[in-house]
């Protein structure tokens, strides 16, 4: 890695040091949730004014103007430390730059600015009980209007709806058209008459998800992203938008140090649990698989530096750090026994093995373990798509 | 690895590619199974006249000056053909030399790098699956008696780089096998193409090289180069299986469009893309001397060990009937996967290696 980039990491890690704690760790324990987003949207200014925040968008709308490069450097850096960083994790990953490449001039600099400050939240109203991996099959219909546009119908799995101020959305225009060709991509209003946002309540603490309900919403046709029907190509711009998911070598879960230092104090039939063949068995693959990756990851952040998208190194690593986590949290409780299932005071998914395991939406959000193989096998192996009885067919006449 | 080297290295591998393309035709390669302690001699020929067996040894030395990196090109493009020649054998066998005092032993450093000598990497002991023991092997007062396990070349070579007890612990000798106090046996094997054979020595003639420092470091180094011929077989493994998906059909469409075959090979791809990258680093860190350089290759050879194991077992499943004939080539990597993830100590030594090497001592250290 060049210079350049080391001493902009090196930079980056002594204005965290200077900054960060005063809105991670200690600071954010016990705070209620109100407080904790009003701490997040701080951080999130703070960061923009020092040049740090929304690092690869135009200076021009208050991002860094900077390089996807500098962008992973800083995330890496960022991530050291428990900050407030979820609320945020869609808003401006992918909906704020789909937003600033489609939408009207008066609208990115009425929107924009606001947006990368923090002051703003965005959510994106993809996902529908019946589309999820197979997003394009979704139902929630727009029905032209005078001067826009009515929506009706349910989106669900949406993070941080209930704090958003903006969405982005996609809805069908023409059923019948083929699935992929009869939907339209919009941005709204969160707050507009119509609306309406449940939580879901999820198997662990997380207070993300919301299933949202849309009863006539009107969209002005001024706020659609992309051409008429032409929204499903502008989804995927959206999600590939995030090029290079960034998440730590455990997956946000515990490093394999913990669990080996667990693995020397628990005990398995008087002895150390350490010396078991399957626990000494595991610890060498998961060092092995985390050896490996790092590699990958290095090769992807070269890419990067080239100036090039990295290749399928990302899907890689999703679905193997998915997986671990959830099997090593498995085993860390397997060691533990029957006190396993306790889950720490103020512990954190980082640190605590039961929490880790109780959150496996990492294999799940962003692409499954499945149709991240698909991905593998069909862009890198050059296999076959899977079979589609529906390809083709008008969406209103498809088998349901 | 410096930016001139790149350069070469494509080019080592660019000719070691058409060399082999040309030369391990799967005819001649079947008819080296059927025999045990085949040794494939026109191969042979040939790389010795592309000057691959000094490939790694330094230029002072009379070798090729390309490091480790030149080896590990050679041995994955030998690796994706299963051609079988005793390259890291010889080259290792140099390189021990060298460090055991070059001017004594230059005329034997000269013919292993131009290949008129083979040698072969005796360092497993008979009924023990690791690197670390020499029960059986064993020197006193400059003779060895004993038996090593099967190693790959022991057939044809000249001589052999043996791990053996002494007084002090382990040591790594060299014992010329032309002489009478060394017998050596074939036996029918599933890879008879490897010409392995066991060696037994009855007051044979050693010289000492090096102690537990060195008999590591070979150990270390051949399984790296291993590594890299056994990442060339899980990348031919995967080849062959996706091209056969792509081709043959069943049920009206062809099978590599079916989620059971699909996947299988995409899980292949992320084995093989972990193992490349352990080696890589530990490439690295062997031409850099790192201190990492040990548990880095212990992870190359884990991880190319898994990698190939399930990309040769899938690979003959993918081919279905076809996987199971003599005929097709899927047997070939299927026997290769197992004798190289036999030789130099099997998965389980490794791991507890690895283990060792972070701090987390061995099973038995623990219980004891
Ligand atoms: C924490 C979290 C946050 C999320 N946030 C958002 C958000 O902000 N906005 C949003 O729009 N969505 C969001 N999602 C939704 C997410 O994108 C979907 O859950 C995901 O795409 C899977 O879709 P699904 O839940 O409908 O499962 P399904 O698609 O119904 O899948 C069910 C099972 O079938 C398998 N399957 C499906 N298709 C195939 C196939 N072709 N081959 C083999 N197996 C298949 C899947 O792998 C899975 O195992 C979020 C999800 C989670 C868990």
């Amino acid at each position: 890695m060049n210079h350049e980039l080391k001493l902009y990491r090196e930079r980056a890690r002594a204005w965290l040091a200077e900054h960060a704690p005063r809105y991670s760790g200690q600071a954010r324990h016990g705070l209620p949730f109100e407080d904790d987003l009003a701490l997040a949207r701080a951080w999130q200014a703070h960061k923009v004014q020092h040049g740090y925040g929304c690092i690869t968008l135009p200076r021009e709308f208050g991002g860094a103007g900077g390089s996807e490069l500098e962008k992973v450097i800083f995330c890496e850096e960022e991530m050291r430390y428990d900050l407030p960083l979820v609320y945020f994790s869609i808003s401006l990953n992918n909906p704020l730059p789909i937003f600033l490449r489609y939408a009207p001039d008066a609208w990115k600099q009425k929107l924009g600015p606001a947006t990368v400050r923090g002051e703003l939240i965005w959510c994106q109203l993809f996902s529908e009980p019946s589309a999820g991996s197979d997003l394009a099959s979704l139902r929630l219909k727009a029905v032209p209007t005078e001067g826009g546009w009515l929506l009706s119908g349910q989106k669900v799995w949406t993070s941080w709806a209930q704090i958003a101020d903006w969405g982005v959305v996609v809805a069908r225009t023409d059923p019948s058209l083929p699935k992929h060709a009869g939907l339209t991509y919009f941005f709204l209003d969160m707050k507009s008459p119509g609306i309406t946002v449940q939580p879901i309540h999820r198997l662990g603490e997380e207070k993300d998800l919301n299933e949202v309900f849309f009863d006539e919403v009107f969209v002005p046709d001024e706020q659609r992203l992309g051409e008429i029907n032409g929204g499903f190509k502008v989804a995927v711009e959206t999600l590939m938008i995030e090029r290079y998911a960034v998440t730590d070598e455990s997956g946000y879960g515990p490093t394999l140090e913990n669990f080996v230092d667990l693995a020397g104090n628990a005990r398995l039939n008087g002895r150390p649990a350490l010396e078991d063949g399957e626990v000494r068995a595991r610890i060498a693959e998961v060092f092995v698989e985390r050896q490996g990756l790092r590699a990958i990851h290095r090769r992807a952040l070269e890419a990067f530096a080239r100036g090039q998208a990295p290749g399928p190194e990302g899907a890689i690593r999703k679905l193997l750090l998915g997986r671990t986590r959830q099997s090593l949290g498995a085993m860390a409780m397997d060691m533990l026994g029957a006190n396993g299932a306790q889950l720490a005071p103020h512990g954190h998914a980082v640190t605590d093995f039961a929490r880790a395991w109780l959150d496996p939406s990492l294999r799940i959000a962003g692409g499954t373990d499945e149709l991240l193989l698909n991905t593998l096998a069909e862009r890198v192996l050059g296999l076959p798509q899977d079979h589609r009885p529906d390809k083709g067919i008008p969406f209103n006449a498809a088998p349901k | 690895m410096q930016a001139d080297h790149a350069e070469d290295l494509a080019s080592i591998r660019e000719q070691a590619r058409r060399l082999l393309q040309d030369q391990a035709t799967p005819e001649h390669l079947k008819s080296l199974l059927n025999e045990p302690g085949s040794f494939d001699r026109v191969l042979w020929h040939h790389a010795v006249e592309q000057g691959w067996p000094s490939v790694a040894i330094p230029e002072s030395a009379g070798g090729l000056g390309l490091g480790w990196s030149g080896l590990a090109v050679i041995c994955e493009e030998l690796g994706r053909l299963t051609g079988s020649l005793p390259l890291i054998g010889n080259t290792l066998a140099a390189h021990a030399l060298i460090h055991a005092g070059s001017d004594e032993h230059q005329a034997l450093i000269d013919s292993l790098t131009s290949g008129d000598a083979i040698a072969t990497l005796a360092l497993a002991d008979p009924s023990e699956s690791g690197l670390c023991g020499s029960s059986s092997a064993q020197v006193r007062n400059g003779r060895i008696n004993g038996e090593k396990a099967l190693a790959a070349f022991a057939a044809v070579a000249d001589i052999a780089l043996v791990q053996a007890g002494n007084e002090r612990g382990n040591g790594l000798y060299l014992v010329r096998l032309d002489q009478p106090g060394v017998q050596r046996r074939l036996v029918e094997g599933f890879d008879n193409s490897r010409a392995t054979a066991l060696l037994q020595f009855i007051q044979a003639e050693v010289t000492p090289l090096g102690g537990a420092e060195l008999l590591g470091e070979i150990g270390n180094l051949a399984a790296l180069a291993t590594a890299f011929e056994q990442i060339g077989g899980t990348q031919a493994c995967l080849d062959m299986a996706c091209d056969y998906a792509r081709e043959r059909r069943a049920f009206g469409q062809p099978i590599g469009g079916f989620q059971g075959i699909k996947h299988k090979l995409a899980e292949i791809y992320c084995l093989l893309e972990i193992a490349r990258g352990c080696a890589s680093d530990a490439l690295d860190a062997w031409e850099q001397q790192q201190p990492t350089r040990r548990q880095l290759t212990s992870s190359a050879r884990i991880a190319a060990i898994r990698a190939y194991n399930l990309a040769a077992q899938e690979n003959l499943h993918v081919h279905g009937g076809m996987g199971v004939t003599w005929e097709a080539m899927p047997h070939h990597f299927y026997r290769r996967s197992r004798s190289l993830a036999l030789e130099l100590g099997s998965l389980a030594y490794w791991r507890e290696r690895l283990l060792a090497d972070l701090g987390l001592e061995s099973a038995t250290a623990l219980v004891g």
